[in-house]
């Protein structure tokens, strides 16, 4: 008698891509996006200001790893977050699953939305 | 009573061990017993002293002394342990606490229940299952070092059960496949003469296989004989994994 | 037979705070790190949608000492996130056999976390290069 499939092989394979893409980027693109660029340590001041934001956002190479990076994260934080509220008990596991993989269906639908939007 | 002076000067060591008789009880409660002990005598000894001299109904699983057959798992200070492997020298000044081993149900004192683990390992088909029929005139197999090296370590597990008591996820849910299980089941696929890989597969991969784990990874620290559990479950993450995306592509005859 | 009557003791509710798993509960509570991050990076997209005047507020915002403080801290998560990535990313995986034996673990590992710093140091490098004036 075989035990029924689970579909938790998905939200893993996801938090997999995820994690891998924190691991070898990710201290590198807090340092850049969150200390570097806004105080103007080793890169220029207006690094990362509208025009060239708006450049970048607008280059399907830019919204590849946009939508990569912001998607990914998200999905790697709602499954460990999932597992963890699991593990502490915090509450039904379906209201649990809306409020990890449900916002980050959300948020990922957003990013696409918004990327889409701000056009080519 | 006479005491030689050699006695008039053992050491002694206190143990309170996590009592529970059935028929008595309606919940287990704490027994303290003072033992004299020496540097070579391990907890199971000590057991065993209380058993012959102060307590004959002390109930505890144990039979080589020498951390092979995985009969004395206990939680010793809240770790899972062999207590044949455990040594007093190194608990001292005490006072030890001796309780049955964690996530288990105890049938009395020491001892717990061992059928559902017993029924997992029989699940997941323990036995090489041939790649094709082999006659007996074909001769044996024939396997390199390199070949047993890749699931000879998952073979040397003594179903001590101490990675199921260390386990959360198994605590959470007694119906999750678990540690020793999976490093049986790692050892059959990662044998070079067994083709039995699919049959297996299919009892792993739900909610009680190997999704109940969140790589915590204590079954492979209180492993007495680094078997390394947790890799044999969560390497088989990924197998499940993509048997998972490819499983549309298979035909229905193909494994 | 005497009777048969198994106790169960209940699992501590609060088993994820105490020693040993309370390693692991950090280490799984760096994935908010992560996730936090990519909030911050979908902010900056809505304001860089809204207008110019939302970009510069928002550029602003990142320019402030609450923000440093808080991507140090991020750093710091998002490190300790890959330190303990590869700790565990040899358990996903079968056994390497080289020359008729396994490839130690604790090699593994230190070899991919090498990896990593450097992927990162060179994206940090290439992104300098590309920002010079």
């Amino acid at each position: 008698m075989k035990p029924e499939r689970s579909i938790a092989p998905l939200f893993w394979l996801l938090f997999g891509a995820g994690g891998m893409l924190a691991a070898l980027f990710g201290p590198a693109l807090v340092i850049l996006t969150g200390i570097m660029a806004p105080q103007g340590w080793g890169l220029p001041a207006d690094f990362a200001d509208y025009r060239r934001a708006l450049a970048f956002t607008q280059h399907p190479l830019g919204k590849l790893v946009l939508l990569g990076v912001i998607a990914l994260f998200f999905w790697h934080g709602a499954e460990r977050i999932f597992l963890t509220l699991k593990d502490m008990r915090a509450g039904n596991l379906t209201v649990l699953r809306l409020l990890t993989y449900g916002v980050a269906a959300l948020l990922s639908a957003a990013t696409l939305a918004l990327l889409l939007l701000i056009g080519f | 009573m006479s005491e030689t002076p050699q006695a008039a000067l053992a050491k002694t060591i206190e143990l309170r061990v996590l009592r529970y008789c059935p028929s008595k009880d309606g919940e287990p409660s704490f027994g303290t017993f003072r033992v004299p002990y020496t540097d070579d005598m391990s907890v199971l000894q000590a057991l065993q002293s209380v058993k012959a001299e102060q307590d004959g109904s002390l109930a505890f699983r144990w039979s080589c002394r020498m951390a092979v057959c995985g009969s004395c798992g206990m939680m010793i200070n809240g770790t899972p342990k062999l207590a044949c492997n455990t040594f007093l020298r190194e608990l001292a000044p005490g006072p030890v606490t001796v309780e049955p081993l964690a996530n288990f149900p105890i049938e009395r004192d020491l001892v717990i229940s061992v059928g559902e683990f017993v029924k997992k390992i029989e699940s997941i088909h323990p036995y090489i299952i041939p790649k094709q029929p082999k006659r007996v005139e074909d001769g044996t197999y024939r396997q390199t070092p390199g070949q047993m090296a890749a699931y000879e370590p998952f073979s040397d597990c003594i179903n001590c059960m101490l990675c199921y008591a260390a386990c959360p996820q198994f605590g959470a849910n007694p119906d999750f496949i678990g540690p020793a299980a999976m490093a049986l089941l790692q050892r059959y696929n990662g044998d070079s003469r067994d083709g039995g890989q699919r049959q297996r597969l299919d009892q792993i991969h739900g909610e009680n296989g190997v999704w109940s784990c969140t790589a915590v990874g204590e079954c492979s620290e209180v492993c007495p004989k680094h078997v390394d559990p947790a890799n044999a479950v969560n390497q088989n993450k990924s197998n499940s994994a993509f048997d998972f995306l490819l499983r549309f592509l298979r035909r229905e005859d193909q494994p | 037979m005497s009777e048969q009557r198994p106790f169960r003791r209940p699992q501590p509710a609060d088993w994820w705070a105490r020693p040993p798993y309370l390693a692991y509960t950090l280490r799984e509570l760096t994935g908010v790190a992560v996730a936090l991050y990519g909030a911050i990076l979908l902010a900056g997209l809505i304001c860089l949608w809204l207008g110019p005047d939302a970009y510069a507020a928002y550029r602003q915002a990142l320019a402030s000492p609450w923000s440093l403080a808080v991507h140090g801290l991020l750093l710091a998560a998002v490190v300790w996130h890959a330190v303990t990535w590869f700790e565990i990313l040899p358990k996903t995986m079968p056994r390497i056999i080289l020359g008729g034996k396994a490839l130690p673990q604790p090699a593994m590992t230190a070899v991919t976390t090498a990896f990593a710093a450097v992927c990162s140091i060179a994206l940090i490098a290439f992104v300098v290069w590309w920002g010079r004036p």
